[in-house]
């Protein structure tokens, strides 16, 4: 059940992700929504790893790997954004 | 020795047009214009059967020198030489005589190497490398009407490339083992190929375009006239020849190919009777000169179609024998041309009665080259309304010829003390020579003897087309006819109506992009995609299980 | 299969380059830093391609000795080998023409680009050998990352602005990717290709993955209509990081769909996705060839044409009927292709790079005077031109003609009359370009050293020299196929 539950958020939050990158005008925002979509993405692999997990197995760590693993590379994108964005809004950038 | 011979007879010219990036060798490059094609010429002397393999299997690049590629890479060498010595006289002081002399080379080494090829790929490759380096010929002179020309040059150079390319595609499929196969193997399966009437309508598009057959002819009144003197001359006599040793090579001679045969035939007739008609309407000598090879290339393809109908054996040769002769003789005119106009009164006078010549030897006159070339392909023609119709293009040079020498006769230098270098004088008066003896050296080659195109009868029927030719220029002089002003490159005032729908079209794409290329059109459609290729896989999966 | 280091070292090499390069700033030019890495990364290369060859067999190498499905392996197959030669051919000839030694703008944004190269280089090396899905997301976003990283580094505006646009398009085509790898597991509980192969079936859920990362990966390729963010990012990096962009970035998420379509789950050809793929491949040949020929800038122009060749690529899809694409004709001739456009179109970009270097901009109709003064960078130009026009003798005109071949048998006429008409449009945009510089002109020219054009000339050439490679079915491409699952170590 949870995991039913568990696995609609997560599609829920990649549809809110995908309609904000694709609506939102502003890069900042586009982040953001990038984010969203990649929490519901995680969220999935959440659901990927109880299920098999109620399949008798102890736990599946290969889904846990790759949602770590997709944290780290989601956080460095973010930083990588922020820091183009950081530049493009630097005073002496302005045209 | 052969064998280096015809490597030589293309790589000189490149090893040449390479030396240009040393600018050391740059100055002295046009004045090397008329070695390069020596060791063709050599070739085509010493090396006839010889062949070489540049490559074994699976590449399989190979030479090899038949007769009518002897024929044809012979007179092209002599004409690439006196063109040459022309061009190093004619050009001496041009700020761009290295860019040209490099245009020149590779043109040449293409031309040349044409004559020689005998798988696919290769003649491909030295079919490219001929039409494109003479895009820079065509473009040389870098004037808004040189820069029109030369991109009509260019658009049909390439259009007329990729219907060669699917064509070769086609026909290297059928060949067994695949890979590039030699052109024989190719044409050998063309017949019973179940692609066969595209693989010839491609053919016949492709090497017609480079002929001029109409209505793809428009090119050549717009892009041989604009380029300097002697490369208008290597264009109209060398390279438009490089359709016709595709025909020689890729028509498939003694097959059955119900109804192609006729049809080449009436094309090359419509061409040559069209391109007179036009041609008679045309003001400049040179413009009128592109016209008759129009009309001499429709004769060409004419002859290869009778040919076909004939099943005649010795067709590849006829048609290479007719193009040596048209080869020699054209080139020689347009060198006369440059001639002429460098020559005033008294001295152009002796230069003009061997203009006079020349041009009637297009349309047959007796003892010379035309009145052999003509002599030798009439067989093929039999007795019927083609024999006629091609006994009557004679005619037709006639008149076209006749106006060309009236225009001529008004281009002679102004200052009457003037004298032609002997840069010019001698090239194109070896080039003439060199018409009348190469085509009377070659005649046994054809299977006609000497005695039956010198007999009366023979000199008869070739005189009475050119005597009704003159008769019709007098007539049409007396009926003082107004000629209705006709532009270059006739159909290709239809063409450029398109141009605005073209810009309208570019311009459409431009804003299509500008709308792709913002966020939400973007967004959506990745979207959009991911549903559409989503359903179209679900579907697919549903008719075709597959799977591991 | 061969078990060797070799592909770890492919992989790690570059990072161990970066490592030095970050340590040592400062203290020594950054490019006497990366080079032993980018010798070491050439050999690593070569030692590949020729184990492969010479065994006939790809190299493997398992990971901390962990077997699929926990493990990870990484395999250079025939088509592994010829793409990581590519990459190190490209990579050695964009080091040369961006070698400056004697040029005194030094620091960070030297020792930048250096270290973004190599860490391009290993991202590269890893999407060619990883062996399951999840180590091609890794592959990816390394890739993206650095590739972002290099499009900002001239730090102006238009850069930076590019770089974002370029980043955040690339990152939803990631999690839209990463969201089908989920489903995938979710399905088999396998993320390795060999072993998923064995159990995939063409059911909903494996095909609603394989969309997903398909279309995430075409989003990453800039297939059209996915491409907004390529011709800013390719025309405002530097025109080394431009040419690594042009010539390889964008091949590795295409090389990924060519796994999944032709490794995981062969759709039959005859069926209705591959031609969607081909004919989209053929509205971007078409569409952006004519807009290069409306760019005013040399490395728009360039751009555009990547996106038309990125379309070639795509027409391979529909032309693999038999049972065993990797020996159909159509196989050859885009792999062929993807290795020809990878050398002609670093040699063009860096040429462009050159031409900008001397001129001070890079305006097309204002070349006048360049043949002149720099004969072989304008050689090297029209010889890389030669290869996409796909004309003899260039490797450029092989993959033209095997594709063809493959349209014909296939009867697929609509290609086989986009594959000529491309063609046609790219001889314009080249020579569009070359015709302005052959123009008559005395331009101010900045003096660019020789070795610099000689780099851009030999890479030129070597796209030449693959036009001399036999019109068959290689076997080399077919090296590793089918993919078999590991057992055990052997």
């Amino acid at each position: 059940m949870s995991a039913t539950i568990l696995g609609l958020t997560g599609a829920l939050l990649v549809g809110i992700g995908l309609f904000g990158l694709i609506v939102h005008p502003t890069a900042l925002r586009k982040l953001l929504a990038f984010n969203l979509v990649g929490a519901g993405v995680f969220l999935i692999f959440g659901v990927v790893a109880r299920r098999a997990a109620a399949a008798g197995l102890p736990g599946d760590p290969v889904p846990q790997a790759i949602v770590i693993t997709g944290i780290v590379v989601a956080f460095a994108a973010t930083a990588l954004a922020a820091t183009l964005l950081a530049r493009l809004s630097e005073p002496g950038e302005q045209p | 020795m052969t064998r280096l011979l015809i490597a030589a007879s293309f790589a000189l010219p490149l090893a040449l047009a390479a030396a240009a990036l040393w600018p050391a060798m740059r100055g002295r490059l046009l004045a090397l214009l008329p070695v390069a094609p020596l060791p063709a010429l050599a070739a085509a002397i010493l090396a006839p059967g010889g062949s070489l393999v540049l490559t074994p299997d699976p590449l399989r690049l190979t030479l090899a020198l038949d007769t009518p590629g002897a024929m044809l890479l012979g007179a092209s060498a002599l004409l690439w030489c006196a063109a040459g010595a022309y061009a190093a006289s004619y050009l001496a002081t041009s700020p761009r005589r290295t860019a040209f002399a490099v245009w020149w080379l590779l043109t040449m080494a293409g031309s040349l190497g044409l004559c020689l090829v005998a798988d696919m790929t290769s003649f491909y490759l030295f079919f490219t490398v001929a039409s494109l380096a003479a895009y820079g010929l065509v473009a040389h002179e870098a004037t808004p009407t040189a820069q029109r020309a030369s991109l009509v040059y260019m658009a049909l150079a390439l259009l007329g490339e990729a219907f060669l390319l699917l064509a070769f595609v086609m026909m290297a499929i059928g060949v067994p083992g695949g890979g590039n196969p030699s052109i024989a193997q190719a044409v050998a399966g063309v017949a019973t190929s179940p692609f066969r009437d595209t693989i010839l309508a491609l053919l016949v598009l492709g090497f017609g375009l480079k002929m001029g057959l109409v209505p793809l002819h428009v090119w050549m009144p717009l892009a041989h006239p604009v380029a300097p003197m002697p490369a208008s001359a290597v264009l109209s006599g060398i390279v438009v020849k490089a359709g016709v040793i595709g025909l020689i090579r890729f028509l498939p001679f003694g097959a059955p190919l119900g109804g192609w045969g006729e049809a080449l035939i009436i094309l090359g007739l419509f061409t040559a009777f069209y391109a007179v008609a036009i041609g008679l309407t045309q003001p400049h000598p040179k413009v009128v000169l592109a016209y008759s090879t129009v009309s001499q290339m429709g004769v060409v393809a004419a002859i290869a179609g009778a040919g076909l109908v004939s099943d005649s054996n010795a067709t590849p040769v006829l048609v290479a024998f007719y193009a040596l002769h048209h080869m020699l003789v054209k080139g020689a005119l347009f060198l006369g041309v440059g001639v002429i106009a460098a020559a005033g009164g008294p001295s152009a006078r002796p230069v003009f009665v061997v203009m006079a010549a020349l041009a009637l030897a297009l349309a047959g006159l007796p003892f010379t080259s035309g009145a052999l070339a003509k002599y030798a392909v009439k067989d093929l023609f039999g007795n019927g309304i083609a024999a006629l119709a091609a006994t009557l293009s004679a005619t037709g040079s006639t008149l076209l010829m006749l106006h060309f020498l009236r225009r001529l006769s008004r281009l002679s230098a102004s200052d009457i003390e003037v004298r032609p270098p002997a840069g010019l004088l001698l090239p194109f008066l070896a080039t003439a020579a060199a018409s009348f003896l190469v085509a009377c050296l070659l005649l046994p080659s054809t299977g006609t003897p000497y005695a039956a195109v010198f007999a009366p009868e023979a000199l008869w029927k070739a005189s009475w087309p050119m005597l009704l030719g003159a008769a019709l220029a007098l007539a049409l002089r007396r009926s003082a006819l107004r000629m209705p002003s006709i532009p270059e490159g006739d159909l290709i005032v239809l063409a450029a109506r398109l141009v605005p729908a073209i810009r309208r079209l570019a311009d459409a794409a431009d804003r299509m992009d500008e709308t792709l290329r913002s966020w939400p059109v973007a967004g959506a459609l990745l979207l959009l995609l991911l549903l559409g290729l989503g359903a179209a896989m679900q579907l697919s999966a549903g008719f075709h299980p597959v799977g591991g | 299969m061969t078990v060797s280091l070799l592909p770890v070292w492919a992989v790690l090499a570059p990072v161990i380059g970066l490592c030095a390069l970050l340590l040592l700033e400062g203290r020594l030019r950054p490019e006497w830093v990366a080079a032993p890495f980018i010798a070491i990364g050439l050999y690593l290369s070569i030692s590949i391609a020729y184990e492969v060859i010479s065994h006939e067999a790809s190299l493997v190498y398992a990971l901390g000795g962990w077997l699929p499905p926990l493990g990870l392996t990484l395999r250079a197959d025939g088509v592994g080998a010829v793409l990581l030669a590519l990459t190190a051919l490209v990579m050695v000839g964009v080091s040369i023409c961006a070698w400056a030694p004697a040029d005194g703008a030094g620091g960070r944004g030297r020792s930048g680009f250096w270290a973004l190269l190599l860490a391009l280089w290993s991202a590269l090396n890893l999407a060619f050998i990883a062996q399951d899905l999840f180590n091609f997301f890794v592959a990816l976003e390394m890739l993206s990352f650095s590739a972002v990283a290099l499009v900002a580094l001239d730090g102006s505006r238009d850069a930076l602005t590019a770089a974002l646009r370029y980043l955040l398009f690339a990152l939803a085509g990631s999690v839209l990717y990463l969201l089908g790898v989920g489903m995938i597991y979710g399905r088999y509980a396998v993320l390795d290709l060999a072993g998923l192969r064995e159990i995939a079936q063409a059911d909903p859920v494996t095909l609603a993955a394989l969309a997903l990362m398909t279309v995430g990966l075409m989003a990453k390729a800039a297939l059209f209509p996915l491409h907004l963010w390529l011709p800013p990012a390719h025309a405002s990096a530097p025109a080394p990081a431009s040419a690594v962009l042009s010539a390889l970035v964008v091949k590795a998420p295409f090389l990924i769909i060519l796994r999944l379509w032709v490794d995981l789950l062969p759709l039959s050809a005859a069926t209705a996705p591959p031609q969607i793929l081909a004919g989209l491949g053929s509205v971007a040949i078409l569409l952006f060839s004519i807009l290069a020929l409306r760019q005013q800038r040399l490395k728009l122009m360039i751009a555009y044409s990547t996106l038309a060749q990125i379309g070639y690529l795509f027409l391979m899809f529909p032309l693999m009927p038999g049972p065993a694409p990797w020996l159909d004709i159509g196989w050859t001739g885009g792999i062929l292709q993807l290795v020809s456009h990878g050398i002609a179109k670093a040699a063009m970009f860096l040429a462009a790079g050159l031409i900008y270097e001397a001129l001070g901009h890079d305006r097309v109709s204002e070349l006048a005077g360049l043949a002149r003064r720099q004969p072989m960078t304008l050689v090297a130009f029209a010889i890389a031109g030669l290869s996409l026009m796909g004309l003899p003798p260039s490797g450029g005109f092989i993959a033209k003609l095997l594709l063809l071949t493959a349209a014909v048998e296939a009867g697929a006429w609509w290609i086989a009359i986009v594959v000529l008409a491309g063609g046609i449009l790219a001889a314009f945009y080249v020579f569009r370009a070359l015709g302005s510089a052959l123009a008559e002109g005395t331009p101010a020219v900045a003096p660019v050293a020789l070795y610099r054009q000689g780099a851009v000339l030999a890479l030129a050439l070597c796209a030449l020299a693959l036009g001399f490679v036999p019109l068959r079915p290689f076997a080399l491409l077919a090296i590793g196929r089918p993919l078999e699952a590991m057992e055990a170590l052997p």
